[in-house]
């Protein structure tokens, strides 16, 4: 009962196949999981994503584009973003600023993101209610206005969102320095998502027209509802509001295969503003599309066991035994069009300095390379990202902003309902040789947060 | 479009006796005459538990602010024959989630588990609470951590914001009180100390308990009793006083070098048994409520550009409530920021609120309780603060008519009697321009 090992996880995700009840919990819950995901294209590119559940009488319906940040030119960073804040801004049928306020008069709640691979918008309302967002959200994939009597005020907002999320935070601005260094300057990756503040201050109607005319089209988006609903009443409303928008021709998204050629670097950033030091490394490394992919799940087993949680190899070493630090991790996002980073990072305990603590990550590293992994560490953290996995599920939004990144990432729902199985076949050789591939100095940036000369 | 939208809210009134059935509430009584509320749903075989204790943070033993907070952490960090590392361990192993925390008044605790690991998630629980070891090197662990958690606190605006009013408007009060405590506190804190901390609070008669799940009314009834228990039987920590608000304006800044200046800005509010609760919940989603429909969001943001976010909420303790408007903006322009929300709080206590304003937020307010209520977790958090509220399980039906009932002059008179201009604390944090604290 205590412990539900990946022999018996894995008997439950094939458990379907070969006719027998599933043994544990883990197994009960990928089977309903698994049935869940229903999908649907339509004529005009369109793909449709449909995650059922009687839970509560709820639906959120979620539109993902394929573009973001990582599409954008330098002297135009910030595009893509601004582009999303004037998605609210008004359409003929839906006026000015009343997107957001049809949804909450009808008791919904609404929102949407920007990232590197993605730009996507998302709605909570009552199930009665998803003909109407689904009817709005058509409206604006086509249909949005933009004018300068709309920029000039969000332009303002735009740069109080920067100096909030990033100018008046110190780590904020060194990660910035870090990604240049990491993926190049003025290359995708390398640039902020929200843009640079002097790209910000420039851009324009035409440059906002032209990126929303170039990648805001049905077939270069996808369409997630999960929720009280059924795949037949999400195919119906589907063809009927986004079924008659005309698809258009977009541009191949370019990613560069490649790093710079001039690492390792090391990024330091003194501030002031800076209470508690940072030390941490990071390294090129493949997605689940680009560079040596075949490592992306043994990477992500890496991470937890590594650094994911307060039993990890890291913690363990550097806050346990060491006492150098105060906290360590190790994360490792692999859903990306280009290239991505693991990233390892310790907060330094009061007493110690960045030597100290580069030298207790360095030496654990190389145990890892040196000894490996054990077998059992490695079913359990499999059984760690298979439990994260199970939870994340029980929440409404999670499910979509899960497909939404994946099939923006060049990914199919295969994929998503395949990682249980692929995360569960990684072997103990697979996660030492990931580490192997990614922890190589011509691929990494040191990135130190210290407090001013004199300041502490 | 309109006749759509009208068409669309005759159906919601047909939607909430709907959500509320969904909720089927039941009240247990354990064998050892624990009390806690259930709601059994296997639709996934998960079990999430939302529990609290009878004194928080503002109970801390003079001297040693943070005693409380830290008492909850270290709770999980080791019990019984288990050291910290191997407890964490087991909960790894049985992909139980468990916490405790504490705010001002009380000590929170949770645990999420997967129905098939029932037993060990409620065991753990049990050593967790019964039989914590609070060893001095987790003791050390955590310390450290706390203070370095104190220290960027201090750096960052919001966060800086958030304590300077909570010192401003509660000197003198419990309340005032960091919840993680002081460097100078922290550092005398002993084991002993905690101990006696968690022997005061950890009673079993001042313990509230939700469940949500895959679990039966019998067996939530054994698990409890086997949890709880063997806690002893004994009188909670005192409530503090009861606040007395400022009776005159007050502005202060506290410098720090950044672009962005963060404000706060409070009022007394309104206690949630108040007669005008519900006018005032509608009152302050019209003022700055969530979304993005509020006239402040709309006045700041929207027309002006002077942030990004700019939002109003009640917020209610035990011995005090306040209404509190928070935003960010430019050093150069927060001043403006300022003066356009107190217009607009002018506004709305001289003209109270629309009938279509008071329209869309009864609407809102009566859906939007719904669209949170979408995990195990979330559910037995909403059961729980219900408990704690006061309410009965029925409430979920009948709050919907309390929402219907706000009227106009209801919203008019609430506005009338929280939007005082001579109550009024603000907070800038950062370099502002054309601000300067009170003397």
């Amino acid at each position: 009962m205590r412990y539900p090992g990946r022999r018996a996880l894995l008997g439950g995700l094939f458990a379907g196949a070969i006719a027998t009840p599933p043994a544990t919990a883990f197994a009960k819950l990928f089977a309903v999981e698994r049935r869940n995901a229903e999908t649907f294209t339509l004529p005009n590119g369109l793909q449709a994503i449909v995650l059922p559940s009687r839970r509560a009488p709820i639906v959120t319906q979620m539109v993902v584009y394929k573009v973001g940040s990582a599409d954008e030119t330098f002297g135009k960073t910030g595009v893509a973003h601004f582009l999303e804040h004037m998605m609210f801004k008004g359409t003929e049928k839906v006026p000015g600023g009343e997107f957001s306020r049809i949804i909450s008069r009808n008791g919904g709640r609404d929102n949407a993101f920007t990232s590197f691979d993605q730009t996507g918008y998302h709605q909570t309302i009552a199930a009665e209610r998803l003909e109407l967002i689904m009817r709005m959200e058509a409206d604006r994939m086509t249909g949005i206005r933009i004018s300068d009597r709309e920029i000039v005020p969000e332009r303002q907002v735009i740069l109080e969102e920067r100096r909030l999320r990033v100018d008046n935070v110190p780590a904020a601005l060194l990660d910035e320095a870090v990604r240049e260094q990491l993926y190049g300057r003025h290359k995708p990756y390398g640039m902020p998502v929200i843009g640079y503040p002097d790209d910000i201050r420039k851009l324009g109607v035409n440059d906002l027209s032209a990126f929303y005319r170039r990648y805001y089209a049905p077939n270069n988006a996808v369409l997630i509802v999960a929720g009280d609903t059924t795949t037949e009443a999400v195919r119906k409303l589907a063809e009927k509001y986004y079924g008659p928008i005309a698809s258009r021709k977009t541009e191949p998204r370019r990613r560069p295969s490649k790093g710079p050629s001039n690492l390792p670097q090391k990024v330091i950033r003194a501030d002031a503003r800076v209470a508690e030091p940072r030390w941490s490394r990071l390294w090129l490394a493949p997605s689940y599309r680009m560079g040596e992919t075949k490592h992306a799940y043994a990477l992500q087993v890496l991470a937890r066991l590594f650094g994911g949680s307060e039993t990890s190899r890291l913690w363990r070493t550097v806050v346990v035994e060491g006492k150098v630090g105060l906290s360590a991790w190790a994360s490792y996002s692999p859903a990306s069009l280009g290239l991505t980073s693991f990233d390892v990072g310790v907060h330094p305990a009061p007493t110690c300095g960045m030597a100290d603590v580069e030298k207790a990550v360095v030496g654990e590293m190389k145990r890892l390379l040196d000894e490996g992994v054990k077998p059992d560490e490695v079913e359990r953290a499999q059984n760690q990202l298979l439990a994260a996995a199970i939870y994340a599920q029980d929440s409404l939004a999670s499910g979509p902003r899960l497909y939404g990144t994946m099939l923006s990432t060049g990914g199919t729902v295969a994929d998503v309902d395949a990682w249980p199985q692929r995360i569960a076949a990684v072997t103990p050789a697979d996660v030492q040789a990931a580490a192997e591939h990614v922890w190589r100095d011509s691929g990494a940036v040191t990135a130190m947060l210290t407090p001013a000369e004199g300041s502490r | 479009m309109k006749r759509l939208i009208a068409a669309f809210l005759a159906a919601f009134v047909l939607l909430l006796p709907t959500m509320a059935a969904a909720i089927d509430i039941k009240q247990i009584t354990t064998p050892l005459g624990i009390k806690a509320w259930l709601v059994e749903d296997k639709s996934t075989p998960v079990i999430a538990l939302s529990f609290s204790f009878v004194g928080g943070t503002a109970s801390d033993p003079a001297g040693f602010s943070g005693a409380t907070d830290l008492m909850a952490n270290l709770l999980t960090d080791g019990a019984g024959t288990l050291g910290a590392q191997a407890f964490r361990q087991r909960q790894e192993d049985a992909a139980a989630s468990l916490g405790f925390s504490a705010s001002l008044d009380r000590m929170n605790g949770s645990l999420r588990v997967l129905s098939a690991n029932r037993d060990e998630g409620f065991e753990l629980l049990r050593l967790a609470m019964v039989e914590p070891r609070f060893e001095p090197t987790m003791l050390e662990q955590r310390r450290a951590q706390t203070i370095a958690s104190l220290n960027q606190a201090a750096q960052r605006p919001a966060s800086v914001a958030g304590r300077t009013l909570m010192t401003t408007l509660f000197a003198g009060h419990p309340y005032a009180a960091d919840p993680e405590g002081t460097r100078e506190d922290l550092t005398k804190i002993t084991a002993d100390l905690l101990k006696k901390r968690a022997a005061a609070v950890l009673l079993r008669n001042g313990v509230t308990i939700a469940a949500v799940g895959d679990i039966t009314e019998a067996e939530l009834a054994r698990q409890i009793d086997r949890t709880f228990g063997s806690l002893p039987v004994g009188t909670s920590p005192a409530l503090p006083p009861q606040w007395e608000p400022p009776t005159k304006p007050r502005t202060v800044v506290v410098e720090r070098p950044v672009p962005q200046s963060a404000m706060l800005m409070a009022l007394p509010g309104i206690a949630r048994d108040d007669p005008d609760w519900y006018a005032a919940l509608v009152m302050n989603h019209v003022l700055g409520g969530g979304g993005q429909q509020s006239r402040l969001f709309n006045e700041v943001r929207e027309k002006r550009g002077l942030a990004y976010s700019v939002s109003s909420g009640l917020r209610t303790y035990k011995r005090a409530a306040l209404l509190v408007v928070q935003t960010g903006s430019a050093n150069e322009r927060v001043a403006e920021a300022i003066r356009v929300i107190k217009a607009e709080m002018v506004r709305l206590r001289n003209d109270g609120v629309t009938d279509q304003e008071l329209t869309d937020a009864k609407t809102y307010l009566s859906g939007a309780l719904a669209l949170s209520l979408d995990s195990s977790s979330a559910i037995a958090a909403l059961l729980h603060s219900m408990q704690i509220d006061g309410l009965s399980p029925d409430h979920l039906t009948r709050r919907a008519a309390l929402i219907a009932a706000v009227k106009l002059e209801d919203v008019r008179k609430v506005a009338r009697r929280l939007l005082r201009d001579e109550a009024l604390t603000t907070v800038v944090v950062g370099k502002p321009v054309g601000i300067a604290s009170d003397p």
